[in-house]
Order: structure tokens, then sequence, then C-alpha cells
């Protein structure tokens, strides 16, 4: 029986071309949010605000998750 | 013989491409791993948070007698059980002020200028006013960190702010 991810490796390699980047560019995005917390993070913690970076933190790492489940979709064998 | 029966392919089996070339999977994964450096640096930040002893630093500390600095002169300290620079200063106007002696710019040190009531960094011209230890001028971010001076007979004491009350 045929699930999504089969049925994605089943797709027109253009298709499937397609997911890969589009999956890159929500990875980038991800990483540019996560360079924006961890300079909050660091800018508070300088300034005395310390508790900030506990947010952070968890915020990042939440990204770090998505990021990594996302890369269950990578499709194989794309030229 | 065609080139593709050649023996030696047997022995190279990976392609040009896929050696000199990052696959667009790869760098997904090499994004991930990126993240996840993000998410430790993120972690550490946290964790100093949490574990800080400010404490330890916050209790008040006697530093010098008034007459031990001259009218628009300072004088270098550090805190017990702690390593970090600070200054002291005797304005013109008679008043003490205490700041952490390392600039928020890129940590240099800092030095009063007498006469003219700020405080210069002079590494990249940032200039700090030494009521507030706010930035006047300058690439500095943020305020020099401030201790609480006060006055008893002719003793300075200092303390860190976050414990002045406990």
């Amino acid at each position: 029986m045929s699930n999504f991810r089969t049925g994605q490796e089943n797709a027109h390699p253009q298709k499937k071309s397609m997911i890969m980047s589009t999956l890159i560019v929500v990875l980038l995005a991800n990483l540019l949010i996560q360079i924006w917390l961890l300079y909050t993070a660091l800018n508070n913690a300088l300034d005395g605000h310390q508790e900030v970076a506990y947010s952070t933190f968890i915020a990042s790492l939440v990204l770090f998750l998505a990021g990594t489940i996302w890369l269950y979709f990578l499709p194989k064998n794309v030229k | 013989m065609e080139n593709e029966d050649k023996h030696w392919k047997q022995d190279f089996p990976i392609n040009r491409g896929e050696a000199i070339q990052v696959s667009r999977r790869d760098f997904a994964k090499l994004l991930a791993v990126v993240s996840g450096g993000m998410v430790l640096g993120n972690g550490i930040i946290a964790a100093k948070a949490f574990f800080s002893d400010d404490e330890a630093i916050g209790e008040k500390q006697k530093i010098c007698t008034k007459n031990d600095i001259p009218v628009g002169g300072t004088k270098s300290f550090v805190l017990k059980n702690d390593s970090v620079p600070y200054i002291l200063i005797h304005t013109e106007e008679g008043e003490f002020y205490a700041y952490e002696q390392k600039c928020t710019h890129l940590s240099c040190a800092v030095y009063y200028k007498p006469g003219t009531l700020k405080i210069e960094c002079p590494c990249h011209n940032g200039w700090f006013d030494v009521k507030t230890g706010e930035v006047l001028q300058g690439p500095p971010p943020r305020p020099l960190k401030k201790l609480v001076v006060t006055l008893q007979g002719d003793d300075i004491f200092v303390q860190h702010p976050k414990t002045e009350n406990v």
C-alpha cells in the first residue's frame, strides 16, 4: 500500500525537484529565524535580561525539531 | 572496447559528480545540523543564565576612602569572587560612580576623561555619560554596567545593583 512518502517518490522528477527546493527554502528560513533568536538571546543576556534566553531556547528547539522532521520528506534520487 | 566495459570502473565506483558536488539532499541535512548548532548555542546561554550566581558577588564591598581618589581621578578594582574589572570615578561635581571597565562594543578598557563628565572607549571612539552610563556616541550597543555606590563616612562601598535590596 502506498503512503504519501512513497507516492512522492513516484512523482515526476520536475515535481520532486520543486519539492526539494521548497524544503531547502523552508529550512533556510528556519535557520535565519534561529540566528535571530540567538542574537536576541545574547544581546539580552549581556544587557542583564537573562530570562529571555529561556524562551528563545525553546523556540529554537522547536524549529530544530521541525527542521529534522522536515528531512523525512526529502525526495531521493533527484538530479 | 567501450569505455563503459573497462575493468577499472569497478575499482572507482563513485561518479566524479557525486565526489566533487554537494547534492541538495546533503545540503538540506547540513542545514539541519547547523540548526542543531543554533539550539546548542542558545542552550549554553540559557544554562549560563540559569546557573549564574550573582549572590556571590552581591555583597557590599569597601573599595577605598574618599581621600584615596583626587577630584577627576579614578581607581580600578575587582570585586571579591569575581574577575571583571571595574572603575570608580570621582567626578568634578564631587560624586562617585562605579562602572564595569569593559566597553559594551568589543570589551576594550574604558577611561574617564577628566573635565568632560564622559567616559571614553579609545578603541572605536565610543563615549558614555558618567552619571548614567548611557551611550552618548559611537558603536557601543548598550550602556555600561553600573554598580551602586554608597558613602559611609569617608569610606566608599559598592554593590551589585541586582542584590542591592537583598
